[in-house]
Order: C-alpha cells, then structure tokens, then sequence
C-alpha cells in the first residue's frame, strides 16, 4: 500500500491540496479592501463560515426530500468517518483522495440544489474550501 | 337548484384541489427517490411509479425499467436495492 500516509496530528505538515483558507490573514486576497472598517474587524481571510447555520438551511430546504436529505446525511457521515480513521492513521486513504470524495459529494449537493434553492447552493459553493479548511486540519477537525 | 350547483362546483374544485395536491406530492416523491436512486450510483432517468410499501419504504420503478427497493433501514441509512 504505498498510498500517502495520514498526517501528523498537527498543523506542521499541511496537506497539498490544503485551501488558502488555512493560511494567515496577511495572505489573503485584498478582496474586501472596499470596506476597509469591516476587513479590520473581520479579516478578509475568514470567509464567513457559519456550519451549523448551512446545516438547518440544509435540513429546512424543500429542493429535496426527505430520502434525499437523509442520503446525503448518510454520505456526509460516511466522509467524516473516512477523515476520522486517516487522522487515526487506520486508512489507506490519502488526503488528496479525501479531497476528492469531498469535492464529489459537495458536487452532488450542489447539484441536487441548484435549481430549487440557488440562495443554498451559493452559500454552500462559497464555503467549499472554507469548510475543506476544516476538514483538512486536523486540529479544527477534532473540534467538530 | 343554484345553491346546489354552487355546491357541486365548490366539491368538484376541492376535489380538483386535492387531486393536483396528490400529484404534486406524487411528482416530488418520484424526484425525491429518483435523487436517492442517483445518489447511490444507480441507474434511473425518472421515477414513474412509486409504491409504498410501509413507512419510509418504497418500491420504484424507473422509465428505463429498472425496480429498485428503497428503504431506510434500523440504523438510518438509505437502502437502494435493485430489484
């Protein structure tokens, strides 16, 4: 199995396809520098992330029904226990593989709410690697 | 005479009403086991026919032919077989 091992549990060896959303602030795209207040509060860095909001969005959505949710749900379980057991150095998985289940399944929900909840959709796009941040730290993932 | 009719047109409405609520939620329940279907890398282009077997469970059958049995099972997963 000469698949890439799982990471150290700590940020000194970040995953290739880690998102510049694991950067520092002094990193990020000037892209808020037309609200120079704000981006002092609130570093431009940051994309708002607000997972347990997206999570009701997600469960009060009529776009889909309920098997459909509950699939969806089951999937998202199955990926968190995928990343669970390659933080536990118990997968064969590498995080680039990891990576790739999650842009699929992210696909998937996008898919399914494009047409009937464009606002949902949107929010969900603009968090992709804002919540991929998470996943992939293994820090912010153990606080899940 | 007119009360009467008036009272027939309302029941014809209501039923109309209701029958389009019926397919309405026909419509959605096709799409929404279509969408499961899919999601489980199973082949459907569109659910034509949906039949409940018990709570959260049904068999649909697609317009490609294909029969599956969808179900949530005791632990609270989505169970697509194909039948």
């Amino acid at each position: 199995m000469p698949k890439q091992k799982p990471p150290a549990a700590s940020k000194s060896e970040p995953p290739k396809s880690a998102t510049p959303s694991g950067a520092p602030p002094s990193q990020a795209a000037p892209a808020a520098s037309a609200a120079p207040a704000a981006a002092k509060a609130n570093p431009p860095s940051a994309p708002s992330l607000d997972l347990a909001a997206l999570e009701e969005r997600l469960k009060d959505t009529k776009a889909i029904g309920l098997f459909t949710k509950l699939s969806l749900k089951n999937q998202v379980d199955d990926l968190l226990k995928q990343f669970r057991a390659f933080y536990d150095r118990k997968s064969s998985a590498s995080l680039d593989e990891l990576r790739q289940r999650y842009d699929l399944l992210l696909l998937k929900v996008l898919s399914l709410l494009q047409d009937g909840d464009p606002p949902l959709a949107s929010a969900i796009s603009g968090s992709r690697e804002a919540i991929w941040g998470i996943l992939s730290d293994p820090q912010k993932f153990a606080k899940l | 005479m007119v009360r009467r009719k008036h009272t027939l047109a309302l029941a014809a409405v209501a039923a109309l009403g209701h029958l389009t609520i019926v397919a309405a939620a026909d419509a959605s329940l096709g799409k929404d086991l279509g969408a499961t279907i899919a999601l489980q890398g199973m082949p459907c282009d569109k659910v034509v026919d949906a039949k409940r077997n018990s709570d959260s469970d049904y068999t649909a059958t697609c317009k490609d032919g294909n029969r599956y049995h969808v179900f949530v099972d005791s632990s609270g997963r989505v169970v697509v077989q194909k039948i």
